[in-house]
């Protein structure tokens, strides 16, 4: 199934037009005159800064010093784009930019076969799949949660296709219709029975929960629940099944570009390679097929042939093949749902890929051409229709590929713009909404914690073994043994076990089961290959009893410790010291469960909860996110200086080579060198330190809080 | 449609700012009261203990003497003339008369996500939007007061704040009493070494600021002004319990309860508006008895000596102390000697702020199966808080789609709870 869409990555690479034409900005510029714009595009930055922007863009953090000193060696005609090409086969490129998908398909971790889904768009994003094919196989998806990975968009809104029919328009085609399930909209086009007629689509999928097993699955109904008129409207009126009907128009005839016709020349190619590939490879695709026939074989295996001991066998044969008849029952494809994404995705619907660049248009140049982003309507037009035609084309005919879409931005003159400085606000507007500057942007905040890891050297240990040595106190509660004739002592046994209870129990951190204060600053890494791999065991598997709630567990924890609480024992404080090497390193935060605690770092920073339509990342500062920073491990670790950073050689030794390593210190965490006046002033931090390590130490720490860190260049 | 509804959306609220919150010089409590409201708001802070798991009604607040369902406790007299509750509130029993009781919430959520969902927000979840918690509601419509945090939650994660936006959202403290890493500089950062930090800090942000003149960037540092400030500011000390006379960490028990009761007590003391306590346990399915036995043991002196002290300085008066749980427990025991899910009637807590003392409100039926006098539903009871705190439970805010939603889902204030 895979293998469909791998050549996709191939081809781009060959197809690669050579020097750096930029289409994109001829075609934009000559839409701004036409439509009357007098103001002069800004210059474009300099290639220390393009190279920080970029980087970022496309993988999530900061440049590395080695990363820097790579890009200075580079013939400076060719830097830019063999920037571009080794980021966008770095890895983390899918794990930025899975970050996108999740958050516009509102994925989560947590929730229904999200793990799962999370994890499907991250393969897709590294293996180049189409966002038509992504798109089709979420829309038409059915199967148990976690063991169809794609499901994960269905089950995120329960299977109700009234929620689907308004998350589906919204997400997949910038179009907002949900408003038009209760009344015809306000501002807009959209009729109820145009809502309806989509929702329709859905109207047969049913989300099952097993009551035994608590997993989660969909089927396909034979009745649908979406019938028209809407309750309440007609008193008495018969309500019939609603006919699906997709209310969006498609093109009747290819665009003078001719993207359709560019993109079925790709899809032949791609199907020749694809072909050529799967006869070299027949491994295949562990699909449900193939599991339910490997079960078909232990139930026949089971049923058949050798008769031993008793009736048992037979009966669990009889249940198995049962099991069999529920499972593919139960796991029934949607065809309506099958037909609707073929029509969402299909190259004539003009929206679709539209919707699609605009939000990816968005993302790199902090403005979309339609804004919000996911409101397209004829109230509220883009503001460069042919800019944007001209990318949705090439994304068409390119195969509706990211990465290229990707490419052709960052490589353009318009992304390269600098910022509007010292200008008035209207001035600014001005020139931002031509795209003639580009806005401020802020890092979000996966990228902003990667990057603080990146500018401290967190991803490795930093220090030698034993020179963070700290001494930690632990308190364990110790029960006493009771003075000889006191009344406790009437019950010795039930004591003495109590007793030895207690001091056999390894001394828990004072701290207590919340773990170290710091945890919200924590990112554990997911592996999604594993995740991937688990999804497909599961298929068959038939699931474990689900026993309790996390309530009802926490209740039973709660008595346990009540029951260890005995008031007729007194118990004493006993301390305990320990040491332990202080020597942290973290993990990057783009592969950690999503989104976090509502507490943690990227929370706080504004990942959003992924649970509605309407939320969007929260850019706006406060003053938690101030508390994070300035007082956080994080931002601390990361000005420390360790032995082992090249930064620390520079600062010890007979001869301390101050200015080498204030320069360092500026390409590593802003990527450009010291100005003059910033080196005397960095020399005077450091000086009034009581050690070079210390003063650096502070140095880091204010470039890490201030503003040009966390704005993008 | 962008520019649909953002004119609307501030219509209201700048009316009430620009005014000082008055119109012809009236307070927003007076102008409530001329609506018909029978009192004038008095609460300013809220205490919310959320006892996460649906805590029996049976065995708290609604004992049934003499009934199969009435289970292992026996009712006991309190302060407040003719109201009984559970004997696992020996001390609380003695501050009824300070206390209202309602027995008769109508649920309609059993399992608990949506039950939490509905009882921290007043509305039902639905796919496409997310409602913010009561404790955000506080916040978006009372101002600061002080330099803490106006909204605080404590062992746990209160709702969020949703359409209401970051600056509605809780401060959040793990464990009452510890140390919060973030209110000082790192370990080992002294006073003078950072405090000299903060100094080049504003340099470098001044010059860089100037350099752009980009408004996102001074906002920034308003954010980090306001940081500094709570760092610095004495009002910090609330949060210290280390300092407390241990007779008094006893006298609430010494428990992360306790100490959380004792350290709402301070926070509102402080200025704090609104403080969520959070703490589970409630999901009795099995040993529903032993288990509330020990709930009692934890909750009673924490509960009684808060409302003790707040009565006795007199902040009892402008603080509003709730306690509610997601649904209440089926009267039936089971095999288990477990009660399970029962949102049709259960009980809430709430005492100060306005709150008639000595109240019930409505009653359940003679097993505690439904409601039998003056159903109460989910939304009247945070209309009721509103009104309390003087607020429009009926004002509408916009979401960022431009939906316009009410504070409350239309609920009406319980008139019997306030005097």
């Amino acid at each position: 199934m895979m293998s469909r869409f791998l050549p996709a990555v191939l081809l781009c690479s060959v197809l690669l037009a050579p020097a750096a034409a930029d289409p994109l900005g001829k075609v934009l510029d000559q839409e701004n005159q036409d439509n009357g714009v007098s103001r002069k595009a800004l210059p474009g930055v300099d290639d220390l800064t393009y190279l920080r922007r970029v980087t970022i863009d496309l993988i999530g953090r900061i440049p590395t010093a080695e990363e820097i000193s790579e890009f200075e060696s580079l013939a400076p005609s060719t830097r830019q784009q063999k920037t571009v090409e080794r980021l966008l086969a770095d890895e983390r490129f899918a794990d930025r930019w899975t970050i996108f998908f999740a958050d516009m398909l509102r994925l989560r971790s947590n929730a229904e076969g999200g793990g799962a889904s999370i994890a499907f768009i991250h393969r897709a994003v590294r293996d180049g799949m189409g966002w038509d094919e992504m798109s089709r196989r979420m829309i038409a998806a059915s199967g148990k949660a976690g063991a169809t990975p794609e499901l994960g968009y269905i089950l995120g809104d329960n299977a109700d296709p009234m929620a689907l029919a308004g998350s589906t328009a919204q997400v997949f085609l910038g179009v907002r219709v949900a408003c038009a399930q209760c009344h015809d909209h306000p501002f807009d086009v959209w009729k109820r029975k145009d809502f309806y007629g989509l929702a329709a689509y859905f109207g047969k999928t049913r989300r099952v929960q097993s009551q035994f097993t608590n997993t989660v699955y969909t089927t396909e109904a034979e009745q649908t629940t979406v019938l028209w008129p809407p309750e309440g409207v007609e008193d008495g009126a018969e309500r019939k099944p609603m006919v699906p009907a997709f209310p969006f128009e498609l093109d009747k005839a290819d665009r003078p570009s001719r993207p359709i016709a560019r993109l079925r020349a790709l899809r032949q190619k791609q199907a020749q390679l694809a072909a050529a590939k799967t006869k070299s490879n027949q491994k295949g695709d562990a699909g449900l097929e193939a599991l339910l026939a490997a079960a078909g074989t232990k139930a026949d295996r089971r049923s058949s042939g050798k008769k031993t001991d008793d009736l048992g066998v037979a009966n669990e044969a009889k249940r198995d093949a049962k099991k069999l008849k529920i499972a593919q029952a139960r796991y029934r494809a949607s065809k309506l749902r099958a037909d609707l994404a073929a029509m969402i995705t299909n190259p004539r619907n003009r929206l679709f890929a539209q919707s699609f660049v605009n939000r990816v248009w968005g993302e790199l140049m902090g403005r979309g051409f339609v804004e919000p982003v996911d409101n397209f309507s004829q109230e509220n037009r883009a503001s460069h229709p042919r800019t944007m035609d001209f990318l949705a084309d090439e994304f068409i005919a390119g195969g509706f590929e990211l990465k290229g879409l990707v490419r052709t931005i960052v490589n353009s003159t318009p992304y390269r713009r600098q910022h509007a400085v010292g200008v008035e606000d209207p001035v600014r507007i001005e020139l931002e909404s031509a795209f003639l500057s580009t806005p401020m942007r802020r890092m979000m905040s996966e990228v902003l914690y990667d990057s603080v890891v990146t500018a401290g050297h967190l991803f490795d240990v930093k220090h030698e073994k034993g020179k963070n040595l700290k001494v930690v106190w632990s308190r364990s509660r110790v029960a006493k043994r009771p003075a000889e004739g006191s009344e406790a002592a009437v019950k010795p046994q039930l004591l003495a076990d109590a007793t030895s209870r207690k001091v056999m129990k390894k001394p828990r951190l004072k701290k207590g089961k919340g773990g170290s204060p710091y945890d919200v600053e924590q990112a554990i890494e997911l592996d999604f290959d594993a995740l991937l791999a688990e999804s497909k065991q599961d298929g068959v598997k038939i699931e474990r009893m689900q026993v309790m709630s996390k309530e009802e567990i926490e209740a039973m924890r709660m008595q346990q410790q009540a029951a260890n609480n005995r008031p007729d024992v007194e118990y004493f404080d006993r301390f305990i010291r320990s040491v332990f090497d202080d020597n942290p390193r973290f993990s990057t935060s783009m592969r950690m469960a999503s989104p976090a605690a509502p507490e943690h770092f990227l929370r706080i920073f504004g990942q959003p909860s992924r649970a509605t339509l309407d939320e969007k990342r929260d850019h706006t500062p406060s003053m938690r996110q101030a508390l994070m920073l300035l007082n956080g491990r994080l931002t601390h670790e990361a000005s420390r200086v360790g032995e082992l950073e090249p930064i620390h050689k520079l600062l010890t030794g007979d001869t301390p080579r101050l200015e080498a390593a204030i320069r360092l210190a500026y390409r590593e965490i802003l990527t450009r060198n010291p100005t003059a006046t910033e080196i005397a002033e960095a020399q005077e931090v450091i000086s009034g330190a009581g050690s070079p390590l210390n003063g650096m130490a502070d140095l880091r720490w204010v470039i890490l809080n201030s503003n040009e860190f966390r704005f993008l260049p | 449609m962008a520019m649909s509804c953002n004119d609307y959306r501030l219509t209201r609220r700048r009316m009430l700012a620009t005014t000082g919150a008055s119109m012809l010089g009236m307070s927003v409590q007076q102008l409530l009261a001329a609506q018909g409201s029978s009192h004038a708001a008095t609460a300013e802070h809220v205490i919310l203990f959320w006892n996460g798991g649906g805590m029996t009604h049976l065995d708290t607040w609604d004992p049934k003497p003499g009934r199969p369902t009435q289970g292992e406790f026996e009712p006991i007299e309190t302060s407040a003339q003719g109201v009984q509750i559970s004997e696992i509130f020996p001390q609380l029993a003695k501050q009824m008369h300070h206390c209202a009781v309602v027995r008769s919430i109508a649920g309609t959520q059993g399992a608990h996500g949506q039950a939490t969902y509905n009882l921290q927000t007043s509305y039902r979840q639905t796919a496409n939007i997310r409602h913010p918690g009561f404790g955000s509601v506080v916040v978006h419509e009372r101002d600061r007061m002080g330099d803490l945090p106006g909204y605080i939650s404590i062992s746990g994660r209160a709702p969020r704040a949703h359409y209401l936006g970051q600056k509605c959202e809780a401060y959040f403290v793990a464990n009452p009493g510890d140390k919060d890493p973030y209110l000082a500089f790192p370990e080992g950062i002294g006073q003078v070494r950072g405090n000299k930090r903060l100094d080049v800090l504003a340099r470098f942000n001044r010059r860089f600021n100037a350099g752009s003149g980009d408004k996102k960037l001074a906002s920034n540092q308003t954010a980090v002004k306001e940081a500094v400030k709570l760092m610095r500011s004495p009002a910090l000390k609330a949060f210290e319990l280390d300092k407390v006379p241990t007779t008094t960490i006893n006298r609430y028990g010494d428990t992360a309860f306790g100490r959380g009761a004792l350290l709402a007590k301070r926070l509102v003391e402080t200025g704090v508006r609104f403080v969520q306590i959070n703490r589970g346990g409630f999901d009795t399915h099995s040993n529903n008895f032993p288990a509330m036995q020990n709930h009692g043991d934890v909750m009673d002196p924490a509960l009684a000596s808060l409302v003790e002290d707040l009565a006795e300085t007199g902040m009892l008066k402008k603080t509003m102390v709730i306690m509610l749980s997601e649904f209440g427990r089926t009267p039936r025991i089971n095999p288990n000697a477990g009660r399970d899910h029962w949102p049709n009637v259960f009980s809430g807590f709430m005492a100060g702020g306005g709150i008639k003392g000595g109240t019930v409100v409505g009653s359940s039926d003679k097993d505690g199966m439904e409601p039998d006098k003056r159903p109460v539903p989910v939304a009247d009871l945070h209309a009721s808080f509103c009104h309390a705190l003087g607020i429009d439970p009926n004002r509408e805010v916009q979401t960022p789609l431009g939906r316009p939603m009410k504070l409350v889902d239309n609920g009406n204030p319980v008139s019997e709870l306030f005097g």
